[in-house]
């Protein structure tokens, strides 16, 4: 695919707010798959991504970056599609590992996802089964001056395109409905 | 007191257990898999009174129900994994139901974490246990529309096919080439995906 140059929208306010949005980050604790054994090491003390301004967060509201760690199942889609829909704006989405990006090596299951940009706009791939914590902080360096420059969109164009998200969410899912017969 | 017993008094138990099986249940045959586990395998019809009996003697911990689908012999394989606590013996009490028709009854009142078991087994193989009323519930998969996944005539990657869309790539040699070569580094910056 050609790189097509994009047209800087932003105005003075909200590029000083990126600039600043770039430097707090707050990744939601929201592990789906086994990609998550690799975010202990990145938050504590041996890689410490909290040097580079980012750190844990426990709800969605006050997130302001979703990684989706693994493996998706179309069960935990639903709940990852909820999920995304109540962060606040603005809103960064990391896929994580190659079972976001193609499959992985659950590429024939019945019950997996094969294409993460399929359902949430996805700022940035990391490549890997799984990534090394270098990996990560190598992507969140990247993520973070994506804000800066103004690329990391993703939230503009799930607002944009939601219909076409809409439409690919229910092919796969039949129902974005979340049914938890436990707290019935 | 499981460490305490040595293999040979198990073994033993077991044996005297065994013979008392098989004066009870007619064609009740086992099969030793290792020291402390052992195969039962029961006809349908005398499989609750076999579970029955066992958990009355000790083997009265439930750890998990599963199914085999044998697609050829058409027979579904249920098999009841009990394990005694007293001596760290493991039974896989197994017997063999219609694939055809696989209905089977419910041991719940036995034991009352059987019906998730039974639930997990009638999603993923179809089987009916006849007074689990929950069974017919969603457990694992919501709103399926197919056959039950691990059955062996289901096919999961045309299922992936038809459900989630998959990325194509576009495959190009002579820059592949060049890497291979060294002429150029393999470059990280044109390795986006669009996402």
């Amino acid at each position: 695919m050609d790189k097509i140059e994009k047209i800087d929208e932003r105005g003075v306010w909200e590029k000083i707010a990126d600039q600043l949005r770039s430097r707090s980050m707050w990744m939601l604790h929201y592990c789906t798959g086994c990609g998550a054994v690799e975010l202990p090491p990145s938050t504590t003390s041996r890689f410490d991504m909290e040097r580079l301004g980012m750190g844990p967060m426990a709800t969605p509201r006050q997130a302001d970056l979703f990684l989706i760690t693994g493996y998706l199942s179309t069960k935990t889609l639903r709940r990852v599609i909820y999920t995304y829909e109540k962060m606040a704006d603005p809103k960064y989405v990391i896929g994580f590992g190659s079972c976001t990006i193609n499959g992985g090596i659950y590429y024939d299951s019945y019950s997996t996802i094969n294409r993460l940009d399929q359902y949430l706009p996805v700022d940035l791939y990391i490549a890997g089964c799984m990534p090394r914590p270098e990996a990560i902080l190598n992507a969140f360096t990247k993520l973070m001056e994506m804000i800066r420059k103004g690329e990391a969109d993703g939230w503009k164009r799930y607002k944009e395109n939601y219909e076409w998200y809409k439409q690919n969410q229910l092919r796969s899912l039949g129902e974005v409905v979340v049914y938890d017969e436990f707290h019935e | 007191m499981m460490n305490s017993m040595n293999d040979a008094s198990v073994g033993q138990d077991v044996e005297k257990v065994f013979g008392e099986l098989k004066s009870m249940f007619d064609g009740c045959e086992t099969v030793q898999i290792d020291t402390r586990q052992y195969k039962l395998v029961v006809p349908s019809d005398k499989m609750l009174g076999m579970l029955t009996y066992l958990k009355s003697i000790g083997y009265s911990h439930l750890s998990i129900i599963t199914c085999v689908d044998w697609i050829d012999e058409k027979k579904f394989e249920l098999v009841y994994v009990l394990f005694n606590w007293l001596n760290g013996v493991t039974f896989l009490v197994s017997t063999f139901i219609d694939r055809d028709r696989p209905i089977f009854y419910t041991v719940k009142d036995m034991w009352p974490t059987a019906e998730y078991y039974e639930r997990d087994v009638h999603e993923f193989f179809g089987v009916e246990f006849e007074g689990n009323e929950n069974c017919k519930k969603p457990l694992m998969l919501e709103l399926w529309d197919d056959l039950p996944p691990l059955r062996k005539d289901f096919d999961p990657l045309q299922y992936s096919k038809e459900h989630f869309p998959d990325r194509t790539y576009e495959k190009d040699p002579i820059h592949e080439a060049r890497i291979i070569r060294g002429d150029i580094e393999g470059d990280t910056e044109g390795g986006e995906i669009d996402g």
